[in-house]
């Protein structure tokens, strides 16, 4: 009777423990991942049916509340201009000289016929307020140990209601990401490669993005040039400089 | 002998003449009857022909199994000498592009804000050509409720349901947000210049039309197409003749490996037409049949009477020593070419009237109040190859039925019987 | 003017077979008049009566947040209707979702109704009895455009009250053929409790239908478009093909009156001998033209109550089973049937009896006008004139 609880006892701490250390690492990865500003400059390839378009663009990313996009090529984008607050997204237009407010529906459009949705790129909340987390297990990609993190859903209103993510043990960089529906039905998968040392962080250079349904290859972003914590000036992250 | 019934005929008018007449009244009235049907039964074929699936409609094979989703990203690519290879092969039909297109309209209040946001679904089309062909096809002109047809580049109609929610104006500017067909985001000003009155509920809430060239600009479609119609020239669908354009059309592209090749369907494959189409045939039958036996009863009257008349005759003629059965052949011969003749006049004034209705209608626009763009507001005939046959169902045969029948008479009479008729 | 009438009566009746054949000829006319233009009314209202039975029928009851044109509106527009309220009424609800036949993507609109409703003419029985995780039915564009099969199993995406992605794989149990494209394309339909076992909504509807015992009174939140506006459109359009009908109509009384004519052309002719006798009775010419009119006339009554006796049971039989034209399914191999009902308004018939019978008798008067101009002594002797 004694061993059976004390093994009871031990596996209880041991799960806990490795609750524990799911959060202490996904902690890590954000610290990692996330840095009070961003200023990135990167490429979409959206593999469409009949060809691939590259889309350039250079984001400008404070916190999880504000973001500011500026396409800067092809032409057919050049100058267009995304501004997210909070839960509300802005796109202006050159050829118009418009700004309009996408909500609701609009938000589950793909941008620019990528396999990302609008809603996809607005999730402002930390993961660790999303999810519980839990270490299931090991596996090696590219070379690198990975642990392989499940994530379930604590709250009613997330997308997706769990998450699996592997994470280099030595570079708290995750190397690919699973969205599961509710079901446990998979639906996107991301991948992480290009794993480089940026101003003291390893970083992806490249993702690949795919919703896993449907056939193709899905989207690349390909980071070009990236700086952490720099100052963003203010008047970025205004409505009314969009139309600048 | 058939000279001599000829001459009979033709002299005496009585006897021929209202028999004659009376024939062709009867195979005029079938014929335009039937004519008229086709074309009043095959309206809704019109219809979904003018709007949605031409007489043929040529897209490219991959944006045909999407189209619900109108999936520009895969459409027909080098149209322009697609449409003029078709304009030459084919010139007994006329060839057209149209674009369709989804997007976001955004109307803008003065403040530089939005007053309105709504989802749009648009068709593009040729608005801007000399022959106004479009445009009379989709009776645009009869269907506009505010505002006039557009006149200058990137002005549009919108749907009045649309115009009102949105509180639009005649003039006003709205904001067209978009995809191009290479995945783009793309934005556009369109000014409204009118609005129409669709006549479908789900198209006055959501539907514009711009023009093609406005469309192609902004969605990237240089030189392409959602979709290539093909109409005949008298706007009627004629399946055995399309359905053989078809096959030699898509004979040039089988063995293509292309994904983005051309592939044109027929009216009767879109749309569920199919199951449509058959059950209009068979309604038109059902009529036809039952108004041909009801004309033929008529007829049979008719040539009932024209032997009747004739029993003195008869009666001398046997009294002269004439065989009977030579009497009833005559008698046969006689209804058969008066019934020929009463048949061909009236198919002659059958036909005419139905081209006729055919090609000018029955304009009745003055008639009805709130025209819309499905309701066409003419009432045309359409002219279909069995007219020339059906009306000599009645007319010939009934006719000699008819006179069979009261040539009967000439075998049960006696010949006293027959002379007394005479009386002299 | 009795007296033509009574002559015209004795006439008719003693002519005994020549009357019943030329009644019956006219009376089936005059029934098929009545038969052609209920048909091809039947026609008309086919389209409303398709409304009707599978999308309309007695009048939507509808979450004021919603609007069926407007996507948008989708994801908000529903809400609960107190159980007390929801007398006669089928709820529906519907939410945004996509399916992803052979590895593409299609938004579609997944609707959740009560599988054992019979107000509208949805197969939404089948959900009922299949042993499929999630039963579905879509109509026949739906599976063209889609590429599916009944039996066929599709994997679907759809978002629960909170938006968090719930997937599965559904089983298309039945393939509906429709003519009201509103209730096939770009749509699925499940068991209303599925959907709200799927989604979280329990008990909420984006509309009710109505069926033939729903009485309308206000609700808060829920806005009602009964029947007649819902078919606006459509009765505009069939306002309009009247007047094509009335075409109609002209060409089949024309058969009507060629066959009085006919018949009356004849009766002149075969009976100069007595319109002599008449004549050299004493009547003025006036008189026998009346006598022979009157005969025209009457025919054509006689007419009216024999195709009364039997058109009324026949026409009336039509009317309940319709006319059904056997069609190919060719694409499912079903054979599909089509089924008109034909419409008989009360305009249509009485208006049909007078003007036969007025037609019938100007129709009568013109071949009887001969007979002013004939010569009694001839027309005694039995001379053709």
């Amino acid at each position: 009777m004694k061993k059976i609880i004390i093994a009871l006892i031990l596996s209880f701490v041991a799960s806990c423990l490795f609750a524990q250390d799911a959060i202490m690492i996904i902690k890590r990865v954000d610290d990692n991942m996330i840095s009070k500003t961003q200023i990135v400059e990167s490429q979409m390839l959206i593999y469409g049916r009949r060809k691939t378009r590259t889309v350039v663009s250079k984001s400008y990313t404070e916190g999880k509340d504000k973001s500011f996009t500026e396409y800067l090529s092809p032409a057919r984008e050049k100058g267009t201009k995304m501004l997210k607050l909070k839960d509300r997204l802005w796109i202006y237009s050159p050829s118009t000289d418009r700004t309009i407010q996408l909500s609701g529906h609009m938000l589950r459009q793909s941008v620019m016929g990528s396999d990302l949705s609008y809603e996809d790129m607005m999730e402002d909340r930390e993961m660790t307020d999303m999810y519980s987390a839990e270490v299931v297990g090991e596996e090696i990609i590219d070379g690198r140990k990975t642990w392989i993190l499940e994530l379930k859903a604590k709250v009613d209103d997330v997308a997706y209601y769990s998450r699996k993510i592997w994470v280099d043990t030595e570079r708290y960089v995750p190397l690919k990401e699973e969205l599961f529906a509710k079901s446990g039905q998979l639906l996107k998968r991301v991948s992480l490669t290009d794993i480089t040392k940026v101003d003291g962080r390893w970083y992806p250079q490249k993702m690949n993005y795919k919703d896993v349904l449907k056939t193709g290859k899905g989207t690349d972003f390909i980071i070009i040039d990236i700086q952490f914590n720099t100052k963003i000036p203010t008047y970025i992250f205004n409505k009314a400089s969009l139309r600048k | 002998m058939i000279k001599f019934i000829f001459k009979a005929i033709i002299r005496d008018k009585n006897r021929s003449l209202l028999p004659v007449i009376i024939i062709s009244i009867g195979v005029f009235l079938t014929i335009a009857l039937s004519g008229y049907l086709n074309g009043v039964l095959g309206d809704m074929v019109d219809q979904t022909a003018r709007f949605d699936t031409g007489h043929m409609k040529i897209m490219s094979k991959a944006y045909a199994e999407n189209k619900d989703q109108i999936p520009n990203d895969l459409a027909l690519m080098g149209v322009g000498e697609i449409t003029e290879s078709l304009k030459k092969d084919y010139p007994n039909y006329r060839w057209v592009n149209r674009i369709r297109f989804g997007g976001l309209i955004d109307a803008p209040n003065s403040m530089g804000g939005s007053k309105g946001q709504g989802p749009a679904s648009g068709i593009a089309i040729d608005l801007f050509s000399s022959s106004g062909d479009e445009v009379n096809r989709m009776n645009i002109k009869n269907a506009l409720v505010d505002g006039a047809l557009p006149t200058k580049s990137m002005e549009i109609l919108i749907g009045h349901e649309f115009a009102k929610k949105m509180a639009l104006n005649i003039g006003d500017e709205i904001t067209y947000m978009g995809t191009t067909m290479n995945g783009s985001m793309c934005f556009g000003s369109f000014t409204i210049s009118g609005t129409l009155s669709f006549g479908v509920v789900a198209m006055d809430k959501g539907m514009i039309i711009a023009d093609i060239s406005d469309v192609r600009r902004l969605l990237d479609m240089d030189d392409a197409a959602g979709e290539i119609l093909g109409f005949s020239r008298d706007e009627h669908y004629y399946d055995e003749k399309v359905a053989l354009v078809e096959k030699a059309f898509n004979e040039k592209y089988l063995d293509s490996k292309d994904e983005f090749a051309p592939i044109m369907l027929r009216l009767k494959e879109q749309n569920n037409m199919g199951s449509y189409l058959d059950y209009v045939n068979s309604f038109s039958s059902l009529f036809v049949i039952i108004f041909v036996i009801v004309m033929s009863i008529v007829l049979w009257n008719t040539g009932l009477i024209g032997g009747l008349r004739r029993y003195k005759e008869f009666g001398i003629r046997l009294a002269l020593g004439e065989d009977k059965g030579h009497i009833f052949r005559s008698l046969i011969y006689e209804a058969t070419l008066i019934g020929i003749i009463g048949s061909i006049v009236g198919t002659l004034l059958g036909v005419i009237f139905t081209f006729y209705l055919q090609t000018h209608g029955i304009d009745i626009s003055d008639m009805t109040t709130d025209a819309t763009m499905m309701m066409s507001t003419v009432l045309r005939s359409k002219f279909t190859p069995k007219l020339l046959y059906i009306g000599f169902i009645p007319g010939v045969f009934a006719m000699v039925l008819g006179n069979m029948l009261s040539g009967l008479g000439i075998y049960k009479r006696e010949t006293a019987t027959l002379f007394k008729e005479l009386e002299v | 003017m009795r007296l033509a009438f009574q002559l015209a009566y004795k006439n008719l009746i003693g002519a005994g077979l020549r009357t019943w054949l030329n009644s019956i000829v006219l009376s089936f006319a005059f029934v098929l008049i009545i038969f052609f233009n209920g048909l091809l009314d039947g026609w008309n209202q086919q389209a409303r009566l398709d409304g009707i039975n599978w999308e309309y029928a007695n009048g939507h009851l509808i979450n004021e947040e919603y609007d069926s044109y407007n996507p948008f509106s989708i994801q908000d527009g529903h809400a609960v209707l107190p159980k007390e309220d929801q007398a006669n009424l089928t709820p529906v609800l519907v939410r945004q979702a996509t399916i992803y036949p052979q590895g593409r993507m299609f938004p579609i609109m997944l609707k959740g109704i009560d599988s054992k409703q019979s107000t509208i003419k949805l197969p939404s029985n089948l959900l009922n009895t299949s042993e499929a995780n999630i039963p579905v039915i879509i109509g026949n564009r739906m599976a063209e455009t889609t590429n599916l099969k009944v039996g066929d199993d599709v994997l679907l995406r759809w978002r629960d009250k909170n938006g968090t992605y719930d997937a599965s794989s559904v089983t298309i149990v039945g393939i509906f053929d429709t003519n009201v494209a509103f209730v096939d394309s770009g749509q699925i339909w499940v068991a209303i409790d599925k959907l709200w076992e799927m989604t979280g909504l329990y008990n909420h509807a984006s509309l009710f239908i109505a069926n033939d015992n729903y009485i309308h009174k206000n609700l808060k939140g829920w806005r009602y478009e009964d029947r007649e506006f819902l078919l606006k459109e459509l009765t505009k359009i069939i306002e309009t093909k009247k007047v094509s009908s009335s075409i109609m109509y002209f060409l089949l009384l024309s058969i009507g009156l060629l066959a009085i004519f006919d018949t009356q052309v004849l009766s002149v002719f075969r009976r100069q001998k007595e319109i002599g006798t008449y004549i050299s009775l004493g009547m003025t010419r006036f008189q026998v033209v009346k006598i022979f009119t009157a005969e025209g006339s009457m025919y054509s009554i006689f007419a009216v109550f024999l195709a009364a006796a039997y058109g009324i049971p026949l026409l009336g039989y039509i009317a309940k089973t319709g006319i059904t034209f056997p069609m190919s399914g060719d694409d499912y191999g079903i054979i599909m049937a089509e089924t008109i009902y034909p419409v008989y308004s009360f305009n249509l018939v009485f208006g049909t009896i007078v003007i036969v019978v007025l037609l019938a008798t100007i129709v009568s008067f013109l071949p009887a006008r001969k007979i002013s101009k004939m010569n009694p002594v001839e027309a005694l002797k039995g001379k053709l004139q």
